[in-house]
């Protein structure tokens, strides 16, 4: 089973930066698993907690929050906020008995096309690596 | 006098003329947009790609091409010339010759059965000849204005087009008209031709098959060119495995009499060795010859690195002298090896990397329209006023003045609609008409009918999924109740037929899969307006930058992917919900940040406009960087252009200057910010703007190699300046110097071109020369990157005996002192150690970006790039303006870079500032966060999240956030613990919605 | 305000795992306000259970739902018809609110998904503290408005015990000496001299360790019985 296992990511990406970045991977042609989809929002401080865990009670392998470089949040600090509440989903999840490994903050400007596309790369292989969620199981 | 009239007349439909046309409607200005050929778009709606990200270059035009397309303010006339010209700035009275299309453009729908039935085969000029077409043709699929024409020099008159067009629109009898027009200003954006690389016979073009122009190889990479994106060569149709580029074909050559540099062709060789590695992808081995990389603009050298060192792309530094035939079809190239050892390589392929030349018949245009041109033919400016012609009222933008890539072209053109906006400022918006929308339709209560418009992009998503597998999948989706897909769903005429769909299908939703909204939502959204749908009642699938381009080595998960894309669509597309925006009124004052060369052009520009200005400067004086420049290469005197300046900034009763002051808060939003600068008594000044102009400039860095600091004659390129004007200096006449370039630039910490320092090393080089032609001087150089025409400058240097010796990165000139200074260094071509013993070392050094940037950029919430210059939007088509709105940069704030660059940016920062502050509102609202105050406990958490302090508790005791002021980031919607937050068009079941989408 | 904070998953799961169909009632007050039992919270606790019994190869039915105050029997009033179908209440309130539902709700097991911790406020966003303990007699207006019963770790009446150093508590370094604060708030004051009164030991009888304690209003309470 592992050995043909295609993860489902889901990555939640703040509209200035890490969608930014997943753009420019494109413009770049940098190729990356094709596991990870994008949920777009305006700031990684819009990541509600109920969002990170929805998408592991649909089914997702592994979810990640991509924001702006800490300091360079548009929003001066939803990124920071964003931080917190992964920190408290990862231990949620944890509690639960799916793990919090499965779940991830990365931060990237909008210039970090070549980062995005390791970020999805890195993810893709951690979460194939942890094999499917005990939900699918 | 008669009164100025309040539009302008914009000569040549490329995306400089776009540009130009789009920010002068925007500050309500009319347009007369005048296109020689049946479509605008220009060279850039030919270009494949677009250095240095590869943004597709259709991909990012089209949207401009559309935007002009359906702006009621920009009148295009196409197939038509300028006739005479007479008045004066402010009113000029202008003939147009409209020349026959054949075709009636406002009957013709573009449905393209006319060319269909066309019997008749033309030569294709949009792909360069490559190709054939139809008498009765469309440019390109993508045009604007979508009509077609008739090429009445190879119509045979059979009349099947015109029985076949149900719309009558082909009129074999058209005539020539002429149209007088008044308008208040002539911006030219008339572009540039291509070097026709038969001049240079020694290269074979037109003799051997297999040599191409490198506009021709553009239009062979491109999806939709004349091999549909495949590499083939002429000769056998064969997949080639070896591509030379050759370059300066055209340029820097006074044999053909075109001694300038093109300035973007070194670039352009770049992009097209690793796009043409991107199509090949059995592997295709990739040379390109130059004489210097000339790499100079912002991201480029970086660019050039990857080229080399990740995508494995060739480097040759030779001149080829001739090409001769090989075997197969394949051209023999004789070049001299980096070892400096004669060779002799086959390749399949040869590109030459042509140049920029006038464009035809230019005296003559010059001549009607009464402006000067300069000795290669461009059209005559000045280092201080870069876009102005000869002529007053008429400007010029883009390589209609000097060859020069799209950035540069888009800035001057926003440049000259700034220029003209301040000549016209009192008749602003007299010509303008309002664009009307139906009323909007009311979808409450409806069952939503989704309507999916998936994109193949060409071949850039269809190469790679399977779009219509992915499109009858869409159909099948849950209140999907139409899905279609098209060749491009950004073209015009797909445009009229989403409108038209939605119509037909009685659609409440739309969809679109295609590229990222970051670039076309809006265009997509304004179609459903005219629809009479709310454009929050539309959502995209990023088919294309996050599917097909990544994971283009795996067509089915691709597939499969887009597939989960348009799918996570849909279910959120079902919850969207129309949503309303509020006018708010715009502050008609800018803040520019720095008082330097572009800081003051900036002010200047706006306040000549009619809106005030607040200047901020932290030094005691204005002036900046340009306080240290004395003389030009083209002779100019800068401290007495500073002073004139300082001069006008000062008188002007518009522009406030705050010197030795700092911003130390910016809040707000466009239209109305509200900001805070401390001045060095502690003083704080608060001031209301409606934008932001960021100009701060950049520094001279201190080097830290060749002695520097530890020996008094080792000096910079700037110190030496100061030296050579100043006629006290000890040290004005050295005997012989030594000048090393590149010092700090284009290393590791540094990976970015300066830009200026060849420049400046050849101007000191022959001012020097100019006090004693006996000075001996030596450049070492790694490229020399006198681009444009200052190569003319370098080619006098090198005739004055300045001798230019090259030298690797990997072995650094040496600078020692035994008593005597010794510059030992190792020249490639000579294979051998010189030895120099100079009374004077003078160090190019880099630019580095302001120390300030790192506090301004938190301030205003925007990006710096890795080395901490600010970052532009988009590096092509939105050079200065941020991500964020109302914010704008210019100047060295950017990138290093001249001083008629600089000032060019700070007029373009001003027409881009005054397309806001033109407006009397701007909209606000739309995405804010919204109380539902049954639900509100007045837990405070709201207010303690904001970022911008804006949730309050209000009279009824509940929390309320007022949406002008709200930034839309969603943050207390997801703090708040009673759920009373919702962020509209991210509502919780919106945002869910898609989600659970993902699994089905 | 009352504080309160969520208990782990597991040990929810542990009490709800029997049963086919739950409803988890939020409370819309103190511990919405406190981040630990409101609509939000309810939300989170769902999903969690959803998950963590989904691994035990289970699917109950899990119905969120919030009310104004669960500490009242009107609005506990309006759950009746959820409660109806329901096997078991999982209540994200305080220990009153899970009583109250105990108390209306005779017939279904009422679970908390919350441990009640003190009465307090927030110091910061997202800090709380403990302020009262409710023992019925209050002395702040002797101790400069800091209740010694509180915030002194050993609930010392006449000043402090031998154990507070540089402003801190010999209990915990992190937690200010009550008395401390007692004598800088009465300094500023210039009511030290109130320090010098010798307090008696101080009446209980209002705590609670006579059991549960009530109280009534003549004014408003009409049914009483004399």
């Amino acid at each position: 089973m592992t050995e043909h296992f295609e993860p489902e990511i889901v990555a939640f990406c703040c509209h200035y930066c890490a969608y930014g970045a997943a753009d420019l991977a494109g413009s770049m042609r940098l190729n990356y698993p094709a596991n990870v989809k994008i949920v777009k929002l305006p700031c990684t401080g819009k990541v509600d907690i109920i969002y990170l865990l929805k998408a592991f009670e649909d089914g997702a392998d592994g979810a990640y929050v991509a924001g702006c470089l800490e300091g360079n949040c548009h929003f001066i600090d939803g990124n920071i906020k964003a931080k917190r509440r992964v920190a408290r989903a990862k231990k949620l999840l944890d509690e639960i008995g799916i793990g919090g490994e499965r779940l991830e903050m990365f931060n990237m400007s909008a210039s970090m096309g070549p980062r995005f596309a390791e970020v999805a790369r890195e993810m893709t292989e951690r979460v194939r690596g942890l094999g499917p969620s005990p939900l699918r199981k | 006098m008669a009164d100025k009239v309040g539009s302008v007349l914009v000569i040549g439909g490329g995306i400089g003329g776009i540009q130009t046309s789009l920010d002068l409607v925007e500050s309500g200005l009319k347009v007369y947009l005048l296109e020689r050929t049946h479509s605008i778009g220009g060279v850039m709606a030919q270009l494949d790609k677009t250095f240095p990200t590869n943004d597709c270059a259709m991909c990012t035009i089209s949207p401009k091409l559309v935007e002009c397309g359906q702006n009621l303010n920009i009148e295009i006339i196409t197939n038509a010339e300028l006739g005479s010209v007479a008045g004066k700035a402010g009113n000029f009275e202008v003939e147009i010759v409209k020349h026959a299309r054949y075709i009636d453009d406002a009957k013709c729908t573009g449905c393209g059965v006319c060319a269909k039935s066309c019997p008749i085969d033309a030569i294709d000029e949009y792909n360069y000849g490559l190709c054939e077409r139809r008498a009765t043709y469309i440019r390109y699929p993508q045009a604007v204005p979508r009509a077609f024409g008739i090429d009445k020099d190879k119509c045979i008159g059979c009349g099947l087009c015109e029985s076949l067009c149900l719309r009558d629109a082909v009129i074999y009898g058209d005539k020539e008209q002429v149209k007088k027009i008044n308008v208040g200003s002539i911006i030219l954006s008339t572009g540039f031709e291509s070097f026709d690389p038969a001049l240079k016979q020694d290269y074979g073009y037109g003799e051997y098959p297999n040599v191409v122009s490198s506009f021709e190889f553009e239009r062979i990479l491109s999806a939709s060119g004349p091999y549909k994106g495949h590499i083939f060569r002429a000769s056998d149709a064969k997949m080639p495995e070896k591509i030379a580029w050759i370059q300066c074909v055209g340029s820097r050559d006074r044999g053909v009499e075109r001694p300038f540099c093109s300035s973007v062709c070194c670039t352009y060789a770049v992009k097209q060795a690793i796009i043409a590695k991107e199509h090949i992808r059995e592997g295709l081995d990739t040379t390109i010859f130059y004489m210097d990389m000339r790499t100079y603009g912002k991201g480029f050298e970086q660019y050039f690195n990857r080229a080399k060192n990740e995508h494995g792309v060739r480097f040759v530094c030779s001149r080829i002298h001739t090409v001769d035939p090989g075997s197969d079809g394949n051209l023999k190239l004789v070049f001299s090896d980096d070892d400096g050892q004669l060779r002799e390589e086959e390749f399949d392929m040869l590109v030459l990397s042509v140049g920029f030349k006038p464009t035809k018949n230019v005296e003559e245009f010059a001549n009607r329209l009464g402006i000067k041109l300069n000795e290669y033919g461009f059209c005559k400016t000045s280092t201080f006023s870069p876009i102005e012609t000869s002529r007053a009222g008429v400007y010029v933008a883009g390589a209609a003045q000097e060859p020069k890539d799209i950035p540069a072209t888009v800035m001057e053109a926003s440049g000259a609609a700034a220029c003209a906006e301040a000549l016209l400022a009192e008749a602003k918006g007299s010509q303008i008409v309002k664009k009307e929308y139906p009323p909007e339709k009311d979808v409450s209560g409806l069952k939503p009918r989704i309507g999916v418009f998936v994109c193949k992009c060409g071949i850039n998503i269809a190469g790679v999924v399977d779009v219509p597998a992915v499109t009858e999948y869409a159909a099948t989706l849950p209140d999907v109740a139409y899905a279609e897909y098209n060749l491009y769903t950004c073209s015009q005429d797909t445009q009229v037929r989403i409108k038209e769909i939605i119509e037909e299908k009685q659609l409440n939703r739309v969809i679109v899969a295609s590229c990222t909204p970051r670039t076309h939502e809006p265009l997509f959204q304004d179609t459903i307006r005219l629809a009479g749908l709310n454009k929050y009642l539309f959502e995209m699938a990023n088919v294309r930058d996050q599917c097909s381009w990544v994971h283009a080595s795996n067509p089915e998960a691709a597939t499969e992917k887009a597939k989960e894309l348009i799918r996570m669509a849909v279910g959120r597309a079902a919850f969207l919900e129309p949503l309303h925006t509020i006018p708010m009124s715009v502050i008609r004052r800018a803040l520019v940040i720095g008082g330097g060369v572009a800081g003051m052009n900036a002010s200047l520009s706006l306040a000549n406009q009619g809106f005030e200005v607040e200047l901020v400067e932290h030094e005691p004086e204005l002036g900046g960087n340009i306080r240290h420049i004395h003389f030009t290469l083209e002779g100019d005197k800068p401290q007495e252009y500073l002073n004139s300046l300082i001069e006008q900034v000062q008188a002007h009763k518009l522009i406030s200057v705050h010197l030795e002051s700092q911003v130390k808060k910016v809040s707000g939003h466009v239209g109305h910010f509200e900001s805070e600068v401390r001045s060095k008594k502690l003083e704080v000044r608060k001031i209301e703007h409606g934008v932001v102009i960021v100009a701060t400039g950049g520094v001279e860095s201190k080097p830290i190699e060749y002695l520097y600091g530890k020996d008094d004659r080792v000096i910079t390129q700037r110190e030496l300046e100061e030296h050579l004007a100043n006629s006290q200096s000890t040290i004005r006449n050295p005997h012989s110097v030594v000048m090393i370039q590149c010092v700090g630039s284009r290393n590791e910490e540094r990976p970015y071109c300066s830009r200026i320092c060849c420049t400046q090393a050849v101007k000191n080089a022959l001012k020097l020369k100019e006090q004693n032609p006996d000075t001996q001087i030596y450049i070492l150089y790694r490229d020399m990157r006198t681009y444009g025409f200052r190569e003319e400058y370098y080619y006098q240097a090198r005739k004055a005996g300045v001798i230019f010796i090259r030298y690797d990165e990997q072995a650094k000139p040496v600078v020692s002192n035994n008593g005597r200074l010794k510059v030992e260094v190792k020249d490639p071509i000579l294979g051998a150690d010189v030895v120099l013993q100079p009374d004077m070392v003078v160090l190019s050094v880099a630019i580095d970006s302001h120390l300030e940037n790192e506090n301004l950029a938190p301030l205003l919430k925007v990006t710096l790039d890795a080395s901490k210059f600010f970052l532009e939007a988009h590096m092509k088509l939105r050079p200065v303006d941020f991500g964020s709105d109302g914010m704008f940069l210019c100047g060295l704030a950017h990138s290093p870079k001249l001083i008629e660059e600089s000032i060019a940016q700070a007029q373009a920062a001003a027409g881009r500032a005054a397309t806001i502050l033109n407006k009397e509102r701007v909209e606000a609202g739309g995405v804010v966060s919204c109380v539902e105050e049954k639900k509100c406990v007045a837990c405070l958490t709201c207010i303690r999240m904001c970022p911008y302090d804006v949730p309050f508790i209000n009279k009824a005791g509940v929390a309320e956030i007022e949406a002008v002021k709200c930034h839309g980031c969603g943050i207390c919607a997801s703090e708040c613990p009673a759920k009373a937050i919702q962020l509209l068009h991210y509502r919780d079941p919106q945002v869910v919605a898609k989600v659970d989408a993902m699994f089905g | 305000m009352i504080i309160a904070e969520q208990k782990p998953i597991q040990e929810i799961k542990a009490m709800i795992a029997g049963y086919q169909k739950v409803l988890i009632v939020g409370c819309d007050t103190c511990v919405t306000i406190c981040m630990a039992g409101g609509r939000k919270e309810v939300g989170i606790i769902a999903s969690c259970l959803r998950m963590a019994l989904q691994i035990d190869r289970k699917k109950p039915q899990l119905i969120e739902d919030c009310i104004q105050r669960q500490c009242e029997w009107e609005f506990v009033d309006t759950l009746k018809d959820k409660v109806d179908g329901v096997d078991a209440i999982l209540s994200s309130a305080c220990g009153v609110g899970v009583q109250a539902l105990a108390e209306r709700f005779p017939n279904k097991p009422v679970y908390p998904a919350l441990n009640t911790t003190f009465m307090g406020m927030p110091n910061e966003h997202g800090l709380w503290v403990e302020n009262c303990r409710g023992c019925g007699n209050c002395g702040l207006g002797r101790f400069g408005g800091i209740c010694p019963i509180a915030r002194c770790s050993k609930g010392l009446l006449n000043g402090p015990c031998g154990g507070s150093q540089n402003g801190k508590c010999e209990v915990s370094k992190e937690m200010d000496c009550g008395w401390q604060l007692i004598y800088g708030r009465l300094k500023t004051l210039n009511q030290l001299d109130q320090l010098e009164d010798i307090l008696l030991p101080k009446d209980w009888s209002t705590d609670r360790d006579k059991g549960q304690r009530k109280m009534f209003r003549g004014d408003v309470y009409y049914e009483q019985t004399v």
